[in-house]
């Protein structure tokens, strides 16, 4: 790849939504390309870098793993503050996890950075059979929140790495002038050579 | 035992002698003319006599059955060193107020009628069967209520995989797998009115002033919600001043879910909580602790000392602090219903392994934190690029190896507190999420700011070291990220890491290799802390050998705090003491001993000798440390002082290596 050296963005990326909805569980089969059965709950929030090439370029997400729990949501801005992309997470076998997900996106179209890329994930695809949240619902709220939908399954590692490859490609490069904050993408071309994980 | 009456061929010290005494000289509680029966026969006849307006304070009190069990009564005390005779510390023991009480038992009996049909109306059918008469407490009489606590409790300690976990935290030994951290799950599907639920030798519970569960060791909090009801109810009373503590807290016992606790508060409150230090009868205890809106009780029948029931309420209340900062209270000034659990959520495992701690980790009683034996100049090394980061603006640095210190380090001014360190390391290493990567996250840290959260960045280097660098400011996790790339690099380089490994391997001090030979002590230093010889070679073998002999004059085990330095050290588990159930035993008597030794204002020299079937166990306070040691139970009384300044001695000799000394300015 020629242009690794002008081409390498870093991506600041947050996870949110419910407790339990698979917010660790998708990261860990993004990055690590596992699995637990019994995923402990997230404290604070962890911290994981993956690179992603798309389209001649690369991509290092610097991923933020909230805990999701109520005592943290009024430390959330910290990790979602200057964010580039987010990815909403429920659980399609439950509906309180997909009102928990409304309310993070409202609370990300208030506070967040305006061109923030948002993606939809609704996981646990796998467990059809106790499904409460319909594709059919969430993609409609999706479109008309300018969220993209897409349902995976950390389980099965159903669409796990697209998503993060579909946002990867969403987002706005090389163009720090028209984000005049700076914050959205940082091009720190020193750091790109660098392997995929920082943290293993 | 006539063996016990004298020592005084040995002095433990310049400072200090043993003037022994015998002191079989009748203990025996029931002569106590202060003690009072809270047998609930006895607690039922009290409430008939106040309900007939007698004077409760002249009826004849005598204490509960435990004290009679064979292991009390072969206690050996022997004397304080400045020559006063030794006194039993009788802790059960609570003393009558001269004033009348006739007022207050107007009130308590108008209380318990207006309320006994209300409070219970939660509870179980089974209670209800138990108490055929409507006004509850009249029924209880007899012993059906004994039966199903007496015999068999449930004591989580003693299940294997608790065990497992005392093994693997009391040793030194190659780590396993670090599933061993995860304590085991509560039982959900459990609620008040379930028999295993009831039969639990220990319960924790938090909850809040209106009632509302909060936290329970056992069972889902909102099956509970009857239960903290009834608790609620009790608490208020004693608020309200039928118990006028003034540190907020009030024992009592003969409890069985949940009328005998009340009738046993009733009990108190003739009492008057100030003066009521502690009551126990039959087999359990209850320790409130209150903390604003926020109450912790603890009902156990483990026998631990009401002192130390206290201290791990204090604690779990420190945990939680740790977790949510003391500023939740503000949720319950807006909402005095406010609901507590979801802030909580996902946090249960930090709990039940502080919970599991109190039976294994002497920091919970000795406040004092242990370090990870290691070369001076590898703890220094490590200690020096700690330093570095706390000049570069982080508040503190810690690095640890399970929960055990290698190195810690404050910026200027600010200290850490040894229950700090304590409940910092136990929230990481409960909580799995912090091994599969590093984290950041808003922590409090009680003793020293319960206001704000400080900020964590928490990174393990392998499976059981891990560095915790705490910082105020929120932004900092990049920079905190850099600071560990460094710190790694340096404890990479300078073989912290393989040293901190090797120390795990080989251990800690062992009884064996304490050589009573005053010359050969200070000699050799090896880096196994002991004599360098054998043993050191192939500890496998060499134990074997030593099997049931353990150290010199019969010396099991020992444990060492040093009170300047907040620190202390225990030996290495000898093979008179390999089995699980006997070391947790023995930690309990050293609780038990911690507590007799600290309740009294003796001064700060203190000794004391026990013998009882299992073990010698000998105590000594200074003001500058305090050592505690477990002796065969044969052991020669003469020598078991010989050999407490024997390991005193090796203490200081091998300071250096076991603790970490004035590396940076603390002042705790
Ligand atoms: N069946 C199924 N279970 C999942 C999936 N993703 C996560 N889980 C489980 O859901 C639980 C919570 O997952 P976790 O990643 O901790 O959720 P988080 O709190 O959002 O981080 C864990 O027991 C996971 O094993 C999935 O795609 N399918
Ligand atoms: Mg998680």
């Amino acid at each position: 790849m020629a242009n690794m050296g002008h081409n390498n963005l870093n991506a600041k990326l947050v996870l949110l939504g419910d407790m339990g909805a698979g917010k660790s569980s998708l990261v860990i089969r993004f990055v690590k390309g596992q699995f637990l059965e019994f995923q402990e709950s997230t404290i604070g929030a962890a911290f994981f870098s993956q690179t992603v090439a798309v389209n001649n370029a690369t991509v290092k997400f610097e991923i933020w793993d909230t805990a999701g729990q109520e005592r943290y949501h009024s430390l959330a801005p910290m990790y979602y503050r200057g964010a580039a992309a987010a990815i909403i997470v429920y659980d399609i076998s439950s509906t309180d996890s997909f009102a928990r997900a409304k309310k993070w996106v409202q609370e990300l179209q208030k506070q967040g950075n305006p061109n923030m890329v948002m993606a939809l994930a609704g996981n646990k695809a796998d467990l059809e059979d106790k499904r409460k949240v319909t594709a059919e619902e969430a993609r409609v709220y999706a479109e008309e929140n300018g969220l993209f939908f897409v349902e995976t399954s950390a389980k099965t590692a159903v669409n796990v790495n697209e998503i993060f490859y579909e946002i990867a490609k969403r987002l706005p490069r090389a163009q720090p002038t028209q984000n005049p904050a700076g914050m959205v993408l940082v091009d720190r071309p020193a750091e790109g050579s660098r392997t995929a994980s920082c943290c293993s | 035992m006539p063996s016990d009456t004298n020592s005084s061929s040995s002095s433990l010290s310049s400072d200090s002698e043993f003037h022994s005494q015998n002191s079989n000289q009748d203990l025996n509680p029931n002569l106590n003319p202060d003690s009072i029966d809270l047998s609930l026969d006895a607690i039922e006849n009290q409430l008939v006599s106040i309900s007939m307006s007698s004077h409760p304070e002249t009826a004849p009190f005598d204490l509960e059955e435990d004290q009679s069990e064979p292991t009390e009564q072969l206690t050996t005390m022997i004397a304080q060193m400045n020559g006063e005779i030794g006194e039993e510390v009788v802790v059960d023991e609570i003393e009558e107020e001269e004033e009348d009480k006739s007022t207050m038992k107007a009130e308590t009996s108008r209380l318990f009628k207006e309320s006994s049909s209300e409070v219970w109306r939660n509870n179980s059918e089974e209670e209800e069967a138990m108490s055929p008469s409507s006004s509850g407490y009249a029924g209880e009489r007899g012993s059906s209520g004994d039966a199903a606590t007496v015999g068999n409790e449930i004591d989580d300690d003693d299940d294997d995989d608790a065990e497992d976990e005392i093994d693997e935290a009391w040793n030194y030994g190659v780590s396993e797998s670090q599933e061993q951290w995860a304590p085991q799950k509560r039982n959900l599907d459990e609620d008040d009115t379930s028999i295993s639920w009831r039969k639990r030798k220990k319960h924790f519970f938090i909850l809040s002033h209106s009632g509302k569960p909060i936290y329970s060791r056992y069972g889902d909090e909102h099956k509970l919600a009857g239960f903290s009801a009834t608790l609620q109810a009790i608490i208020s009373f004693v608020e309200n001043g039928y118990i006028a503590c003034s540190s907020s807290f009030v024992i009592i016992s003969s409890f069985c879910f949940p009328i005998r606790l009340y009738i046993c508060l009733l009990h108190c409150f003739l009492f008057r909580g100030d003066r009521v230090k502690l009551v126990r009868a039959g087999k359990h205890q209850v320790v409130f602790l209150v903390k604003g809106p926020i109450y912790l009780v603890c009902i156990s029948c483990t026998e631990e000392p009401y002192e130390s029931l206290r201290g791990q309420l204090e604690l779990l209340y420190g945990q939680m602090i740790l977790i949510l900062t003391k500023s939740v209270n503000r949720c319950f000034e807006k909402d005095p219903k406010f609901d507590m659990t979801h802030l909580l959520g996902g946090t249960d495992v930090v709990f039940s392994s502080l919970i599991h701690s109190f039976s294994w980790n002497p920091s919970t009683f000795l406040h004092a934190y242990t370090c990870l034996p290691l070369a001076y100049a590898t703890r220094q090394a490590a200690g020096l690029i700690l330093q570095d980061t706390a000049d570069s603006g982080v508040l503190f640095a810690i690095l640890m190896c399970r929960h055990k210190v290698i190195s810690l380090v404050s910026a200027q001014k600010a200290s850490l507190h040894p229950d700090d360190v304590l409940l910092l390391s136990n929230f990481v290493m409960s909580s799995e999420s912090f091994r599969t990567s590093e984290s950041f996250s808003p922590i409090c840290l009680p003793r020293y700011n319960p206001m704000a959260f400080l900020y964590a960045y928490v990174h393990y280097f392998n499976v059981d070291t891990y560095l915790l660098l705490l910082t105020t400011s929120s932004d900092a996790f990049f920079h905190l990220k850099d600071c560990r790339i460094r710190i790694e690099s340096v404890l990479l380089k300078s073989n912290v890491l393989s040293e901190v490994q090797r120390s795990m391997v080989d251990g800690g001090m062992r009884v064996e290799d304490l050589s009573i030979e005053p010359a050969s002590i200070m000699g050799t230093m090896s880096s196994h802390l002991g004599q360098a010889g054998p043993a050191a070679d192939s500890p496998g073998r060499i134990r074997e050998a030593f099997f049931g002999i353990g150290g010199p004059a019969g010396l099991w085990h020992f444990m060492y705090r040093s009170i300047n330095l907040d620190q202390y050290v225990s030996s290495e588990f000898s093979s008179p003491i390999n089995s699980l159930r006997q070391q947790k035993r023995l930690y309990r008597a050293y609780q038990k001993f911690f507590s007799s030794m600290h309740d009294k204002g003796n001064g700060p020299h203190k000794t004391q000798f026990r013998r009882d079937e299992n073990y010698v166990l000998l105590c000594w306070v200074t003001e500058e440390f305090e050592l505690y040691a477990a002796f065969d139970p044969l052991a020669e009384k003469a020598l078991a002082i010989k050999t407490c300044n024997r390991v005193r001695q090796w203490v200081k000799a091998v300071e250096n290596d076991i603790f970490l000394l004035g590396a940076s300015p603390f002042s705790w």
